[in-house]
């Protein structure tokens, strides 16, 4: 295993990788994936990319050309540090002023968050990915470049371009899963700094991966839906999935659109309806069983509760999270419903109190809380029966750990599952493990970053899930359940799934937790849950 | 961005083998995409497949849900996957012309 011996490294031999990781030497997964030679070859990084832009380790996600130039290389320097002391300025950093600040100044180096940092546990503790690595050179660079402290008494480091570029980069080798500033003894944020990185690089320097921004952000800004989705489209599909739906489960529904004075908006991830279009017709099948009164938007950006700035850049997070909160207004609903999606909640229901004022701060509520209260009233007929299979539950970070959403999605479970089929995670609730696909990682897959994605951040969370199983056959006709209620999390299950070939092999199937309640609704027909592979 | 040759065929690509410029696309571009997913001979069923996407997209700027796709074609999602080893979106979806997914998807 390579790994730097120091945080200097990160400015020398800009062609080389500071660390790589032999898939051999990684800690074995559980049977029946035990057998270390027989998992898949990691891709390796072509020579044309290793030429082209900056090398940190054994893959690239950002896509910084090399410098080619004096300039070019004063460019990265000096809009870094430019960014950065704008971080400190309550104008430019109305968003995280205080906790950045905090966290930036007091760190202990007592190193109790490298214990609970999944990445660098599956790397076999490289350096490299030590939260604290990261960490320590954007604050040694702080003290010395922007408080212009002795480098004697908080460490040394020289500001060049090649630092710049690598911890860029490096910024998206770290899920956001806040797994460190959960166990900070004195509460510093070390996720908190990676985001911050990220969003010097996108808002001072114009640099971030492409999936998050130019097909993320600013599409969805630009005609509605990062999935591409224009109003039109997404009208159109919904019709289809009312149609699919009733097929499915023999009860007539029509999706509500833009129905002024309604209760509820629901907002799901659009991904929902163009990949799991079972997810939003559960959501409608329940909503109009219980009787709700409730609307989706077919305003652009209405339809979909992305917002990937939470990730990276906050005038883009803005931008979208006005634009929920001003449909919502002009719909008159007395509350936004959040679908299955974590960061949209982190979005719009927590972050986005910084940004709503006024009649803008229109109540925001989690659909597992929507759910469940429908569970509670007793207005659903249901038949535990029908879910009779082992079930296991994955905890997204943004629901779970961020907003302390636990019990809700429990009770549903206990309610629509036979006692004895659901086993808990190890760990789970608020101390869980990230999918691995946090922070944008589950939409990046440019050169090997998705074999990366497999090996250092999903390989835990698949770990678990194998675990969690032990105690069932894993024969693959013996159907198992990871009911993951976040798209996000979803999108990352199944592709690590589909990489170690899981559900073949072992029988392990996923979905979403609304789909549960309507498998277990005795007025539909049953088999709403239909074990094929999507 | 790359680019992608075999025979007449040449082609601006992304990282993932995806065609950049999509309106170059016609059915010698498709044939020499499809082997790099593995599949040396476009059958009719095949076809079948990539000019629903291929119309659908033409039509509408994106790509269609997975499961239009399957009721439109009559094709289950199982046997889109023996037509297409790596999928409707990454494996047909390339033969296609389209480009790649965006979004949560």
């Amino acid at each position: 295993m390579k790994q730097p011996n120091s945080v200097k490294d990160m400015g020398k031999n800009p062609g080389e990788p500071l660390a790589q990781i032999n898939q051999y030497e990684q800690i074995p997964l559980p049977p029946p994936f035990d057998k270390i030679d027989e998992e898949p070859e990691f891709a390796q990084l072509s020579d044309a990319a290793r030429e082209k832009y900056v090398v940190l380790d054994d893959t690239i996600a950002v896509n910084i050309e090399k410098p080619k130039t004096k300039e070019e290389e004063d460019k990265l320097v000096n809009g870094f540090l430019s960014g950065l002391e704008k971080l400190f300025s309550v104008d430019d950093n109305w968003t995280f002023l205080q906790p950045f600040e905090m966290s930036m100044e007091h760190c202990a180096k007592c190193h109790t968050c490298s214990d609970a940092c999944p990445i660098f546990q599956e790397s076999g503790e490289n350096e490299l990915y030590r939260p604290v690595y990261r960490s320590e050179i954007l604050r040694r660079i702080y003290f010395k470049y922007v408080k212009k402290a002795s480098p004697s008494l908080h460490g040394d480091i020289d500001l060049n371009w090649e630092t710049v570029a690598r911890l860029i980069e490096l910024s998206y080798r770290c899920n956001l899963c806040r797994r460190c500033a959960q166990t900070c003894p004195i509460g510093a944020d070390n996720a908190l700094l990676s985001r911050e990185i990220r969003k010097i690089a996108s808002m001072e320097m114009g640099i971030v991966p492409k999936e998050i921004h130019d097909d993320g952000s600013v599409l969805q800004l630009r005609v509605g839906s990062s999935t591409g989705m224009t109003p039109m489209i997404v009208k159109d599909n919904i019709e289809f999935i009312d149609e699919d739906t009733a097929e499915r489960t023999g009860i007539t529904i029509e999706t509500p659109f833009d129905k002024v004075g309604a209760d509820i908006l629901l907002i799901h991830n659009a991904g929902e309806i163009m990949a799991w279009p079972e997810n939003p017709g559960a959501f409608a099948t329940v909503f109009e069983a219980a009787g709700l009164s409730w609307t989706l938007s077919s305003d652009a950006i209405g339809y979909d509760g992305i917002n990937y700035g939470v990730w990276y850049d906050d005038v883009q997070f803005a931008r979208v999270a006005v634009r929920h909160a001003a449909i919502a207004k002009k719909l008159g609903v007395r509350k936004i419903v959040l679908g299955e999606c974590g960061h949209a909640h982190k979005a719009l229901t927590v972050i986005a109190d910084k940004v709503l004022t006024g009649d803008l701060n229109i109540p925001r509520e989690s659909s597992m809380v929507t759910l469940r209260d429908i569970i509670r009233s007793g207005v659903l007929k249901l038949d535990k029966s029908r879910n009779d299979f082992p079930v296991t539950l994955h905890d997204p970070c943004n629901l779970v750990r961020l907003m302390g959403i636990v019990s809700p999605q429990r009770e549903i479970i206990d309610a629509v599952v036979p006692e004895g089929r659901f086993r808990e995670m190890a760990p789970h609730g608020v101390e869980n493990y990230c999918c691995g696909g946090g922070s944008g990682f589950a939409i990046m897959s440019g050169h090997n970053f998705k074999d990366w994605r497999h090996r250092m951040t999903g390989r835990r969370k698949f770990r678990q899930i194998l675990n969690a199983f032990q105690d069932e056959s894993m024969d693959p006709s013996h159907m198992k359940y990871v009911c993951a209620p976040c798209s996000n999390c979803k999108g990352q299950i199944r592709d690590i799934i589909t990489y170690y070939d899981a559900f073949e092999k072992a029988g392990i199937y996923y979905g979403g937790l609304v789909e549960l309640i309507v498998n277990a609704m005795v007025d539909v027909k049953p088999g709403f849950i239909d074990w094929e592979w999507h | 961005m790359a680019t992608f040759e075999q025979g007449s065929v040449s082609i601006t690509v992304d990282e993932d083998g995806f065609m950049m410029e999509p309106e170059a696309w016609n059915e010698d571009v498709a044939n020499a995409l499809a082997t790099t997913e593995g599949v040396n001979d476009l059958t009719e069923d095949h076809w079948k497949v990539v000019n629903y996407l291929r119309d659908y997209y033409l039509q509408f700027g994106v790509a269609p849900m997975i499961r239009k796709l399957c009721k439109q074609t009559g094709f289950q999602l199982k046997e889109i996957y023996e037509l297409f080893p790596s999928g409707p979106a990454k494996g047909a979806c390339k033969v296609a012309g389209l480009p790649k997914p965006t979004g949560c998807v």
